[in-house]
């Protein structure tokens, strides 16, 4: 609906629409209660928040002569018909837009992320600030910047062409991805918003994935967050305690979006290029193949992160694929892996590197060095699931 | 069984603090309550207007809630055995949840 009312009035008024949006929800919230939801809600919300921004445009004067026409331009809007087929149709046309401008290149990534939820998601500044673990000033500066800076470069809801739109969905990708990764690695913070933000994230993937914009590495990329969502719920134990894949009670995985994953997987398959996206699925997808923990086919995967590392040079993948080394060449090769990571200047007191490090000296039986190595892992920034995970393996070190 | 009436009063101030998608999940609670109930009528959201006796004449003002944020936005009519089973029932009222107020009222005649 933002979307919607943003494309009419222009991208400068995004206050506008959210407001108008809000305005309407709010007299839902008023009289629903009392006198039943109305036979077509969407467009009872919609007529509501067009007659408030028509309301306001006319007030504030904002678009001086040219109000009479922003007041016609708003009271023609198709979406107000009542049983308008192309309603829906319409309603994604314009959040995809929205999605593609919030992801313009003059944009930093977490403005693009901040401001992606909060227009086309719904989200407000606080359930941001909980998602990201920052303030509600941070989060509502970064607002402010990403619209002021549409305001500056004059940024439209245009669709890019040629190139640019390729750029642009590599970025909208990028973007999505990174909203899901936020709420899918952390453990901290409220287990619902984060199950939000990659709920969200998955919409907005298939909201692309069935436009005309759809690429293959769009199907990959849903088919990757909808498996790995699928683990959501065995990923950690009724006390809250991190339960690692190998352990996971397989019954809980969703089998309804490990159904929709493959479904965007074999899709994924057309055309020729490779992205990351379709590794990391495969990845995905191997794990979700298997139905007993013990039996996961480790060669075909550590052979899946080689292919991966031709494609990006991101030293958590080379970390991920350490683990799979370990499994398949044994632990000492994984150690003389993730050697060269040491030096990574941004992985220098990352929790997982030394937590890896440790499980391998373990392995190979070199406990008082894998300790030390928990030790260290305890004093890196870390969320207290995890901590408590480190505590654990440390014990195990020491008996 | 007699019949109570539930009052209820908003403050819009309060739910304007509330995102979308957080209003969506109140007005879900709302419609899943108001589905056991038998009558109910939304009042206009002006603030309205009040007619009070003053100096013997009767006076027509504006709403009377300068001195209060909260209106009184609608009612129910509910029926209940008495005020405790009334008051139980209207303590399931998401109104309640949301930290707003429900005035309780029995009817008589019925």
């Amino acid at each position: 609906m933002t979307a919607h009312l943003t494309r009419l009035l222009g991208p400068a008024w995004l206050n506008l629409a959210e407001e108008a949006v809000q305005e309407s929800m709010l007299r839902a919230l008023q009289t629903w209660p009392y006198q039943g939801v109305p036979e077509n809600p969407a467009a009872w919300l919609f007529r509501v928040a067009r007659n408030s921004a028509i309301d306001a445009v006319r007030r504030n004067k904002i678009f001086g002569d040219k109000t009479d026409a922003m007041v016609a331009e708003l009271s023609r809007s198709a979406i107000v018909m009542p049983d308008n087929p192309e309603l829906e149709e319409q309603l994604r046309d314009d959040e995809l837009r929205m999605i593609f401008m919030c992801c313009h290149p003059a944009m930093a990534r977490d403005s693009s992320v901040a401001l992606s939820l909060k227009t086309v998601g719904g989200f407000n500044v606080r359930e941001i600030a909980r998602a990201f673990l920052a303030d509600d000033a941070t989060i509502a500066q970064r607002l402010v910047r990403a619209k002021r800076l549409i305001r500056d470069h004059e940024l439209t809801l245009e669709m890019p062409h040629g190139d640019e739109l390729r750029q642009r969905r590599d970025t909208v990708c990028e973007v999505i991805y990174f909203m899901f990764n936020e709420g899918y690695t952390a453990l901290e913070g409220e287990a619902l918003i984060r199950q939000d933000l990659c709920q969200e994230a998955l919409r907005l993937g298939l909201l692309i994935a069935s436009s005309s914009l759809v690429t293959p590495s769009i199907h990959a990329l849903v088919a990757l967050m909808a498996l790995q969502a699928a683990r959501l719920p065995a990923r950690t134990d009724d006390s809250g305690d991190i339960v690692l894949l190998e352990s996971q009670d397989r019954t809980r995985w969703d089998q309804r979006l490990i159904a929709l994953g493959f479904r965007h997987f074999d899709r994924s398959m057309t055309g020729e290029h490779v992205s990351e996206y379709h590794v990391q699925a495969a990845i995905a997808a191997t794990h979700a193949r298997v139905a007993e923990a013990g039996t996961e086919d480790w060669p075909a995967i550590l052979n899946l992160y080689d292919q991966l590392m031709t494609i990006t040079d991101s030293s958590v993948i080379a970390l991920n694929r350490a683990v799979a080394v370990a499994k398949v060449r044994g632990a000492a090769e994984a150690l003389a892996a993730i050697e060269p990571l040491d030096k990574t200047p941004s992985l220098q007191h990352y929790y997982l590197l030394l937590a890896v490090r440790g499980q391998f000296l373990l392995e190979l039986g070199r406990r008082s060095e894998a300790a030390e190595c928990y030790r260290a892992a305890l004093d890196c920034r870390c969320s207290e699931p995890e901590r408590r995970f480190l505590q654990r393996k440390l014990a195990e070190c020491e008996t | 069984m007699a019949q109570f009436m539930l009052l209820l009063y908003d403050d819009p101030s309060g739910w304007e603090k509330l995102s979308p998608e957080e209003m969506q999940k109140a007005i879900e609670k709302y419609m899943a309550w108001t589905k056991k109930s038998i009558d109910s009528k939304r009042l206009a959201i002006d603030p309205g207007k009040v007619i009070r006796a003053q100096g013997g004449k009767p006076r027509v003002t504006d709403g009377p809630y300068s001195e209060t944020k909260e209106v009184l936005g609608g009612y129910y009519t509910i029926e209940a055995a008495n005020y405790d089973e009334a008051i139980k029932k209207a303590l399931t009222h998401p109104h309640v949840e949301y930290g707003l107020t429900v005035e309780v009222r029995q009817v008589y005649g019925t």
